[in-house]
């Protein structure tokens, strides 16, 4: 008898179940990632996000009066401003001192040993993998002055995971556990080590509702853990988002997505608080409490809350009428927010604001293709221009802005590191193609002085 | 406006073809859909320069393969690329098996993803080897090399089975 493997293969294929390919799931995705493609957030492992929002209308329906954007230039932001040109080079041994540097020289391959973080008392979180058929993660803690790890106990667990705590007692790591992976939403799992006793603990809460995975629990200066849950999402305007002048889809002005805030113990499965605010992003210094009304779109009111007096105030950031906030963080008495405001014929215009608690405008970093966010105390910001890409340093109480590397990896790489730390990637090795990654990368930790 | 309609007429026309590619390369109906809609997404990030270049379908079919290959490497680390030994004996219980082609997927199945990937592009999408190596982003002599390799395991689980022979059938290439 002979087979014909070509007609074996047409056979096998020939009778498919009924076709569930979701193509609104596939705009909305594909709107967000043209949107968020330069926008990359810390994290442990490498960043793949594809978002879903609420989908608009398959079919465009053509003008809506939005088709261009409202001027050709990029506006200057209200109060001071700095640009990214403004930055000088950051000197080693000046700047700041290099502890220590990890290279994977092909991440495209395989996945390698990557820094996630630094514990407060200084030993970075190193981990292996996820590797093999069960995509195991070994954690280990890598002592920068002498390179020695020390082994954790397997997690148990193949969970992706983002650090919320990196603290000298525990380590604190969250992961999400899709329901049905449709909308990257699901039960929230705490994975505590604690380092004395050298066990983990995986932590969930039952009358938490579910979560989304695109966005990391916060932890407050309470220990508990801040999540939102989703509440209400932005869509596209009838006919879907204008197209700008770089010939991508410019949602500049998005309407944005709130969750409703509630917290968790992380010692106690039972304890579970709906803290009965609607909120779009959330963070926290040592006494205060900050949120925006919106996330992911337009933004328009700044939230304060005095953690020991229970007082409350709020004020307008007077952020650009086409601002979507993408990132949030506060650092003592600054709120930073990482903002996408349009593309116009000379460039994009992506702003760090940077306002103080009370309001009062410190600064705009702009840019064409930056983004920004907290750790370690200051400021880091990424650049993907062409002509000014890397990593740079702004410190808000200074006003020191400094450009420490040239280049960025193609990789979300890192995590959260104590104050006095920076944690940045450079890429090794060259692209096989224009839409193909750099597949090595070297992470670098310093000391900032 | 971004031309949305172009690319859902697009999608609308190729979400098939592309499925039945997909469904082969991993054996999945239903991750088949999920590995379409992933290449759709990096399909419409792309689509202002496609419309423009005219390869529309090309680079689709190369988005699957990446979505298909990175799937596969997150579910076993390629760190230990284990390569089928056509020496060794069948897993497979052939006796269980009813039809030559159920044989076929199940012998695929446990073919290195780029070798499955090679037969189904070469054999079913009858890509020459230049395109497949294209789609997969590697040298035409590795596409011949990978080939080689997964016809090799699968004529040999044929031969040593009541089935009979496992020959290519006609095509372009």
């Amino acid at each position: 008898m002979v087979n014909e493997m070509r007609a074996l293969l047409h056979e096998a294929a020939a009778t498919p179940p009924a076709d569930d390919i979701d193509l609104a799931a596939v705009l909305s995705g594909g709107r967000r990632r043209v949107r968020r493609r330069r926008a990359r957030f810390a994290g442990g492992l490498a960043v793949a996000v594809v978002g879903v929002v609420a989908a608009g209308g398959l079919v465009s329906q053509g003008a809506d009066g939005r088709d261009t954007p409202a001027a050709s230039v990029v506006p200057r932001p209200d109060g001071p401003v700095v640009r990214i040109s403004e930055a000088r080079q950051a000197k080693e041994g000046v700047d700041y001192d290099v502890l220590s540097s990890y290279t994977n020289e092909d991440l495209d391959a395989a996945n390698g040993q990557y820094y996630d973080g630094v514990t407060d008392d200084g030993l970075i979180l190193f981990r292996d993998g996820p590797h093999g058929p069960e995509n195991k993660i070994r954690y280990a803690l890598l002592d920068p002055a002498t390179g020695e790890k020390d082994w954790l106990p397997s997690m148990g667990s193949a969970d992706q995971v983002w650090p919320a705590e990196l603290g000298t007692d525990r380590l604190v790591l969250t992961s999400t556990q899709p329901d049905d992976g449709a909308d990257l939403s699901g039960r929230l799992r705490a994975h505590v080590y604690d380092r004395s006793a050298r066990s983990w603990a995986t932590v969930t809460w039952a009358g938490l509702p579910d979560v989304t995975g695109l966005r990391s629990p916060v932890l407050g200066p309470d220990g508990r853990l801040y999540v939102g849950v989703p509440a209400t999402a932005g869509s596209p305007p009838p006919g879907g988002w204008p197209m700008g002048p770089d010939g991508e889809a410019d949602d500049a002005g998005a309407e944005g997505d709130t969750y409703d805030l509630w917290s968790v113990s992380l010692t106690d499965p039972a304890d579970v608080r709906d803290e009965g605010l609607r909120v779009g992003a959330v963070a926290f210094t040592d006494d205060t409490m900050v949120w925006s009304a919106r996330t992911n779109g337009k933004n328009d009111r700044i939230h304060v809350r005095d953690l020991v007096t229970g007082a409350e105030h709020d004020f307008d950031p007077r952020s650009g009428k086409r601002c979507n906030l993408l990132g949030f963080g506060a650092l003592d008495d600054r709120i930073v927010l990482s903002q996408y405001c349009g593309t116009y014929d000379n460039g994009r215009d992506d702003r760090i604001q940077i306002v103080t608690t009370d309001g009062d405008l410190v600064t705009t970093i702009q840019g064409d293709g930056i983004d920004g966010w907290v750790t370690g105390g200051v400021v880091k910001v990424s650049s993907y221009d062409r002509n000014r890409a890397g990593t740079y340093v702004y410190e808000p109480g200074s006003g020191r802005f400094a450009r420490v590397s040239e280049a960025n990896s193609s990789y979300g790489l890192g995590g959260p590191v104590p104050d006095g730390y920076l944690l940045w990637d450079t890429p090794v090795g060259e692209a096989a193609g224009p839409q193909e990654p750099i597949p090595g990368a070297t992470q670098w930790l310093a000391r900032w002085r | 406006m971004r031309d949305e309609d172009e690319f859902v007429a697009f999608a609308q026309g190729a979400r098939d073809r592309l499925r039945r590619t997909a469904y082969l390369m991993c054996g999945d109906w239903e991750r088949a859909a999920d590995h379409v809609q992933d290449a759709l997404i990096r399909v419409y990030v792309a689509w202002p320069r496609l419309t423009r270049a005219g390869r529309e379908y090309a680079y689709a079919r190369r988005a699957l393969v990446s979505v298909v290959l990175d799937h596969a490497r997150r579910r076993s680390s390629t760190e230990l690329v284990v390569e089928a030994d056509p020496g060794r004996p069948a897993d497979l219980d052939i006796a269980e098996l009813v039809s030559a082609r159920a044989t076929l997927l199940q012998v695929m199945a446990e073919l290195p993803p780029r070798q499955r990937a090679c037969v189904v592009l070469r054999y079913f999408d009858d890509l020459s080897v230049a395109d497949t190596a294209r789609a997969l982003g590697c040298s035409e002599g590795t596409v011949k090399s990978q080939t080689a390799r997964a016809l090799d395991r699968l004529r040999s689980v044929f031969e040593d089975s009541s089935l009979g022979e496992l020959t290519l059938g006609s095509g372009k290439w």
